[in-house]
């Protein structure tokens, strides 16, 4: 969660304080959520550009839905999640965007260049082969293996149930594997 | 666990690597959402005070029908206790007693021995 001088207030107690028109819960949720919400369509849709504006379509519904946010009834952030779920494959669904220029330069000068450039050969190959699984699965393995969400609360985004989320998930990761195999010399799996 | 699945295996590091170099959001998208929220965000509330307590006891009274009557009467109680009418001078007198009768009760009879005594 990124630093926003009020990391210690919930999603929802910033969305409450921004409905009532506090100006900072404004800033503090933009910076907070809006990493995670463009981070979380560039990887359903696999296009930076495309992923930025359903961002913004997202952050904007959230704004509009403040003022008539129940306390308690759901997660901000589940229901982002299912808000840039539905942009994406409404976006999908009118085609794909330019190939996926998502992974950025490495900003830890620190680590090693090599790690760097692995890593992000990595995320680059699993993005690839994200790209070409059926949406559905992409949704469920992304936000179970790289949001780390739980099966019950990705069967709430998704509206299915959790056995559906498994499966999803299981046949997902079968594909992904098939489709890295070739890759595993070329990523450096030989000292995994 | 599926994760330690052979068709599986290797693919933790995909995933730890793709949480490692995330799309990030430019500074313009940080700029434009704000924007948006800003123009989304509904009005401030203004601050509710508490008011003074002349005008809380304003308000407790029933506001101004209720003040108008309350100072119609205390100015008619006064009147009356300065001028009161002939009829109702009357009325009173009986119940009140003659005001004269008050000094012709002692209510300390001792004190007046004292009295003499010191003078003495």
């Amino acid at each position: 969660m990124a630093f926003d001088g009020m990391s210690e207030s919930s999603d929802e107690m910033l969305l409450l304080r921004y409905a009532e028109g506090d100006p900072a819960a404004a800033r503090a949720l933009t910076e907070r959520l809006t990493p995670r919400v463009m981070a979380h369509a560039s990887r359903l849709l696999g296009d930076v550009a495309a992923a930025e504006d359903v961002t913004q379509e997202a952050m904007l519904r959230l704004w509009r839905q403040a003022p008539h946010w129940r306390a308690g009834e759901a997660r901000v952030s589940t229901w982002l999640y299912r808000v840039v779920a539905n942009l994406c494959t409404d976006r999908l669904r009118r085609g794909r965007g330019v190939a996926l220029e998502a992974v950025p330069e490495p900003a830890d000068g620190a680590a090693r260049a090599e790690e760097i450039l692995q890593a992000q050969a990595r995320a680059r190959a699993l993005q690839a082969a994200l790209d070409d699984l059926p949406a559905r699965q992409r949704q469920a393995v992304v936000l179970r293996h790289i949001e780390g969400l739980a099966n019950p609360e990705i069967a709430e985004i998704m509206a299915v149930s959790v056995e559906a989320v498994e499966s999803l998930t299981a046949r997902g990761k079968r594909a992904l594997a098939a489709a890295l195999a070739d890759r595993r010399e070329e990523l450096g799996y030989a000292d995994d | 666990m599926t994760d330690r699945d052979d068709t599986t295996r290797g693919l933790a590091a995909h995933f730890d690597a793709a949480r490692r170099h995330p799309a990030r959001p430019s500074d313009a998208l940080m700029a434009r959402v704000l924007a948006d929220a800003c123009a989304a965000q509904p009005a401030t509330r203004p601050s509710r005070r508490p008011a003074a307590w002349p005008v809380q006891l304003f308000r407790a009274l029933g506001g101004w029908p209720a003040v108008a009557g309350l100072s119609a009467a205390t100015l008619a109680g006064i009147w009356l206790g300065i001028s009161p009418p002939a009829p109702l001078a009357a009325v009173a007198a009986p119940l009140l007693g003659d005001p004269g009768g008050v000094y012709l009760v002692d209510l300390a009879p001792g004190a007046t021995f004292e009295l003499a005594q010191e003078g003495r």
